[in-house]
C-alpha cells in the first residue's frame, strides 16, 4: 500500500519514434451507415497523434475499435508488431491500451475513489479498505493538480469535472497507448491546463497518445502529427509543423469557412426577463437582465454556479431568495412548465442525462417540446411531425439516415445538435443554452450562430453559458463573468480581453492558494 | 454527407411491425400444429374457448404496457380483477342498473390507478412497491367485504353477455377490438403516447422539455387500473360470482404477454399489437397442452421457456444493430 502515484504508471520502456500500433484497412459497417472505410495508418511510440473531422466523421468509432468496445467489420491491427483481435475491452487493457472516451462511462451512483479503482478494488485493496482506497485516490487527484474531492459521488461533481476523473483513471493502470476523446468539451481553460500538463507528462513518459478534439488551437498546442478524417475516410496525415489551420479544416469539409463566429448586432430591445438578487444552491445574489435581440454570455469556471442559476432560473430547482420578473411583471416560476409558459427554453447542459431521450428515435427528440403544436386535440399530425423534424435535421446538418433511427446511434456531435435543434421550432422568447456547441464541429457551430442571429432577429433573447472563452467573447453582447457562485464582472461587447475575463473567473481561487503557499 | 441508406435502415424502422408479424405467425404456427395433432382443437366450441380465455389477460397486457413503457410495473392488476367482480356483483345484487354498476365499477379502477401515481409520484414509492402493496391489501378488503364468501350474481342478461357471439365471434373478444383500437390511436398517434415512451426514455430530458411528467405516471396507472376493472367486470359476467381471490397470479400473465409482445422492461420500448398477439399465444399454449393431455405443471414451464426465448432473440435483434 505504499505505491506512490509515481510508480502506478511505470514508464513503458520503448524506443521513441518506433510503430507502435498499425492499422492495415481497418472497416466499421453499421446497419445504415458505412462508419469507417478502410484506414491504413501507424502510431510512432512516444508521439501524440491528433485526429480531426466533421461530426460523424468516424472519429469515435475508430478509437470504439481500438479499444474492444466495438467488433471491426474488416482490417488488422498490429500491436507492437503482432497481430491483436482486440474483442473485448479487457483485451485491450491488458495490451495497455486506454481511452477516456467522448461520453463518462463511469458509476454515478459509486464514490470518485470507486470509480478510479473500478474492477481492480479486489487486487488493490482487500475488502472494506474504503478508506485507504480514498486517500490513495486522492493523492492521485492531487498529484495531477486537478482540485477535486475523492470521497464524493461522482454524479455530484460536474461533466467536466467527471472527464477529468476519467482521465486520472485511465492513468493509473499502467498505461502504454491512451486515447483522449474530446476531453476539453466540457472544460474551461484553466481545467484544460491542467490536463495538457498531465497529457505532456504522460508524452514525457513514453506513452502514445490519441487526442481527438474540434478545437484546432488545441491540436497545434499538444499534436506532433494530426489526421484528418472525411466520411469514414482518412483523407491524410500532416506533420503538425508543416501544416496549418486552414488546411485542416479545408481537407476536414472540402471547402474553407470565412468566419466562424458570426456576430449581428441588434439594438437591444425590452427587457425579456430580469433577475434581482436571485439566489439558489451553487449561486447567490444574481442580477441581471435580457432584453430582445441580445445575447448575454456567462463564462466562469465549471462549478461557478451558472448552470445553477439558469436551471433555477427555469423553474428546475427551488430559488430560495430573489425576485424574476418577465417582460417587466413579476412572476413565479414553480417549475420548468412554467417557465415553458412564459417563453424559455432551455437546451441543458449534460445532453447524456437531460437533453436526450437516448433509445428513442431522432425525429420524436426533435419534437418533444412542440408536440402541442403540431397535434389537434391529442392526435399528432404525422405530416406536421415529419416536416418539423426533417427542417432541423436539415437545418442543422444532422447526420443521421432517417429520422427514425435512435438518437444513441449517432455520432456525440450530432446528437448535440438535437439538444439545440429541438428548441428551434419552438418560438420561444428566452432561449437558454447551456454549453450548446459542445463537440460540434467548425462548420455546425458557424451554422448554429447564424441561427442565433435568426433568433434575435425575432426578437428573442439568448443566454449563452460556454466554458470556451472565445465563444462567448465573440458572441456576447453583455457577459457576465461568474465566480464561486457570484456574478463578480460585467463586460460589453468585447470590452474587456481574454486576459482581464480569465483572471476575474480565477481570481479567488489565485488568492487562496497563494494564501496557502 | 454520404449516408447510405443500406436496406438495414428500412427493416430497422420497420422493426415492429416485423416483430408483430413474427408473432402472428408463431401463433398462426401453433394452431395449424394444434389442429393436425389434436382433433377437438380446430373445433368452433375450443376456438370460442381460446378467445375468451386470452381475451381476458390480453386486455390486462395492455394496460400493463403502457406502465411497462413509462419504466414501471403494475403488479396489482390480478388482484384488481377480483376486487372488481366483488364490487360489480355487489351493486348488481343491490338492484343497481347493470350500466351504472359498471361504470362506478371502473372508477373504482380509475380510483386505484390515481393511488398508485400518487404514491410513486408524491410518496416516491417504487412502482413495484406501491403497486404489491395493493395486490395485497385489495384481497383483504375484498375477503373483508365478502366474509371469505363468494357472492352469485342474480341477473341473466349480464351474464349471458360473455356467453353470446356477435356475428360468430365471441362478445369478450369484440371487447379486445373496443380496448385495442383507441389503445393502439393512443399510444401511437398521440401526443400522450409519445409521453409515455420519453418518460420512460429519460424522464428528466422529458421535464426540460416541457413534458408533465407526473401527469403521465398518473396516466400510465390509471389506465392499468381502468383495464384491470373492465376485465374484472368481464370475468364477473363470464363467472357469475364476485369473489376477490379471483385472477390470482394473472398480473404475471399479463406482465409475461407484454414481454412477449416486445416490450422492454427498462422501459421505452413496447406497442399495443404485441401484447394482444402474446396474450393470445399464452392462450394458446395453455389450450393446447389441455387438449394434449400435458400436465398442467409443463405448460407453467413452457411458458417459462417461451419467455426466456422470445426475449432473448428479440434483444439480440436489437442489439445487432449497435
Ligand atoms: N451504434 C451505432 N449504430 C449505427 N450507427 C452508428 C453507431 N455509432 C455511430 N454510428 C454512425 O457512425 C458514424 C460515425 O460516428 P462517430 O461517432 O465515429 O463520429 P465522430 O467522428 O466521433 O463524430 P463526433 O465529432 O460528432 O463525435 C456516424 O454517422 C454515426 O451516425
Ligand atoms: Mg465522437
Amino acid at each position: 500500500m505504499t505505491s506512490t502515484a509515481q510508480d502506478l504508471h511505470p514508464a513503458p520502456v520503448l524506443e521513441p519514434g518506433r510503430t507502435i500500433l498499425e492499422l492495415r484497412g481497418l472497416e466499421k459497417k453499421y446497419p445504415g451507415t458505412h462508419a469507417l472505410k478502410p484506414v491504413t495508418l501507424a502510431f510512432k511510440s512516444g508521439e501524440i497523434h491528433a485526429i480531426v473531422g466533421e461530426n460523424g466523421a468516424g472519429k469515435s468509432t475508430l478509437i470504439k475499435l481500438l479499444t474492444g468496445v466495438m467488433p471491426r467489420t474488416s482490417g488488422e491491427v498490429i500491436w507492437e508488431g503482432n497481430p491483436a483481435a482486440l474483442a473485448t475491452p479487457h483485451e485491450a487493457m491488458a495490451l495497455g491500451i486506454n481511452a477516456v472516451h467522448q461520453e463518462v462511462v463511469l458509476c454515478r451512483h459509486l464514490t470518485v475513489a470507486a470509480n478510479m479503482f473500478l474492477g481492480e478494488e479486489n487486487s488493490r485493496f482487500g475488502i472494506l479498505q474504503q478508506r485507504v482506497m480514498v486517500k490513495e485516490a486522492q493523492k492521485i487527484i492531487d498529484d495531477l493538480g486537478f482540485d477535486l474531492p475523492a470521497h464524493v459521488m461522482l454524479g455530484d461533481l460536474t461533466i467536466g469535472q467527471q472527464q477529468l476523473i476519467a482521465a486520472a483513471r485511465a492513468t493509473v493502470r499502467g498505461t502504454k497507448f491512451l486515447i483522449f476523446d474530446e476531453p476539453t468539451a466540457y472544460l474551461t481553460r484553466k481545467e484544460a491546463d491542467q490536463l495538457f500538463t498531465l497529457i505532456r507528462r504522460l508524452k514525457s513518459e513514453g506513452v502514445t497518445i490519441i487526442y481527438i478534439s474540434h478545437r484546432m488551437e488545441e491540436v497545434f498546442e499538444l499534436a506532433d502529427r494530426v489526421s484528418v478524417l472525411r466520411d469514414g475516410t482518412l483523407v491524410g496525415t500532416r506533420n503538425i509543423a508543416e501544416t496549418n489551420d486552414a488546411e485542416l479544416v479545408k481537407l476536414m469539409i472540402n471547402r474553407s469557412i470565412e468566419q466562424v463566429y458570426h456576430k449581428e448586432h441588434f439594438t437591444p430591445g425590452a427587457a425579456i426577463v430580469e433577475t434581482r438578487n436571485l439566489s439558489g444552491k451553487g449561486f447567490e445574489n444574481v442580477s441581471m437582465t435580457v432584453r430582445a435581440g441580445e445575447i448575454v454570455g456567462l463564462y466562469g469556471l465549471i462549478g461557478a454556479g451558472r448552470s445553477e442559476f439558469v436551471t433555477t432560473l427555469y423553474g428546475r430547482h427551488r430559488k430560495s431568495a430573489g425576485q424574476i420578473l418577465w417582460e417587466g411583471k413579476p412572476v413565479q416560476v414553480n417549475s420548468e412548465h412554467d417557465a415553458i409558459r412564459l417563453g424559455m427554453a432551455l437546451a441543458p447542459e449534460s445532453r447524456r442525462d437531460q437533453g436526450l431521450c437516448l433509445n428513442l428515435p431522432v425525429g420524436l427528440n426533435l419534437n418533444l417540446p412542440i408536440y402541442k403544436r403540431i397535434s389537434k386535440n391529442l392526435l399528432i399530425s404525422g405530416a406536421q411531425e415529419k416536416a418539423q423534424a426533417d427542417r432541423q435535421i436539415a437545418d442543422l446538418r444532422i447526420k443521421t439516415p432517417t429520422r427514425h433511427a435512435l438518437a444513441s446511434s449517432l455520432s456525440g456531435g450530432n446528437q448535440q445538435k438535437i439538444v439545440i435543434g429541438k428548441w428551434l421550432a419552438h418560438g420561444a422568447k428566452l432561449f437558454i443554452f447551456d454549453e450548446p456547441t459542445v463537440g460540434v464541429d467548425v462548420g455546425t457551430k458557424a451554422e448554429i450562430y447564424r441561427l442565433f442571429g435568426a433568433l434575435l432577429s425575432k426578437g428573442a433573447g439568448i443566454i449563452l453559458i460556454s466554458s470556451y472563452l472565445p465563444e462567448v467573447y465573440e458572441l456576447a453582447d453583455t457577459l457576465h463573468v461568474f465566480r464561486r457562485g457570484k456574478l463578480v464582472a460585467t463586460h460589453g461587447f468585447r470590452t474587456a480581453d481574454h486576459e482581464e475575463i480569465l483572471t476575474q473567473a480565477l481570481a479567488e481561487k489565485q488568492e487562496k492558494l497563494g494564501g496557502k503557499i | 454527407m454520404s449516408t447510405e441508406a443500406i436496406p438495414a435502415e428500412k427493416s430497422k424502422r420497420n422493426y415492429n411491425a416485423l416483430f408483430g408479424l413474427t408473432l402472428l405467425a408463431l401463433l398462426v404456427l401453433l394452431w395449424v400444429i394444434l389442429s393436425l395433432s389434436t382433433s377437438s382443437f380446430a373445433s368452433a366450441n375450443n376456438i370460442s374457448n381460446l378467445l375468451r380465455q386470452g381475451s381476458m389477460i390480453a386486455i390486462l397486457a395492455v394496460g400493463q404496457t403502457f406502465v411497462i413503457i413509462t419504466g414501471g410495473i403494475d403488479l396489482s392488476v390480478g388482484a384488481v380483477v377480483g376486487f372488481a367482480t366483488v364490487i360489480a356483483a355487489m351493486l348488481i345484487n343491490a338492484g343497481i342498473p347493470v350500466f351504472l354498476a359498471i361504470a362506478i365499477t371502473l372508477l373504482v379502477g380509475v380510483a386505484i390507478g390515481l393511488f398508485h401515481g400518487f404514491g410513486i409520484v408524491k410518496m416516491g414509492l417504487p412502482p413495484f412497491i406501491i403497486t404489491l402493496a395493493t395486490l395485497t391489501s385489495l384481497r383483504g378488503i375484498g375477503l373483508l367485504m365478502t366474509n371469505g364468501n363468494s357472492i352469485s350474481i342474480n341477473n341473466d342478461a349480464f351474464q349471458e353477455f360473455s356467453r353470446n357471439s356477435f356475428l360468430g365471434v365471441p362478445n369478450l373478444f369484440w371487447m379486445v377490438i373496443l380496448v385495442g383500437i383507441p389503445a393502439y390511436i393512443f399510444l401511437h398517434h398521440s401526443r400522450w403516447g409519445r409521453y409515455l415512451f420519453s418518460v420512460g426514455s429519460n424522464a428528466e430530458a422529458s421535464r426540460l422539455s416541457g413534458v408533465n411528467v407526473q401527469r403521465t405516471i398518473y396516466m400510465a396507472y390509471t389506465l392499468s387500473g381502468l383495464c384491470a376493472a373492465f376485465v374484472g367486470v368481464l370475468l364477473a359476467s363470464r363467472i357469475g360470482i364476485g369473489n376477490p381471490t379471483q385472477a390470482e397470479g394473472w398480473e404475471l400473465q399479463a406482465i409475461a404477454s407484454s414481454v412477449i409482445g416486445g416490450t422492454s422492461l427498462f422501459g421505452a420500448v413496447g406497442s399495443v399489437h404485441g401484447p394482444l398477439l402474446g396474450a393470445f399465444i399464452l392462450a394458446t399454449i395453455n389450450n393446447g397442452a389441455n387438449l394434449l393431455n400435458v400436465n398442467a405443471f409443463w405448460q407453467r414451464i413452457i411458458t417459462g421457456v417461451l419467455i426466456i426465448v422470445i426475449v432473448y432473440f428479440d434483444g439480440l435483434r436489437r442489439r445487432g444493430g449497435k
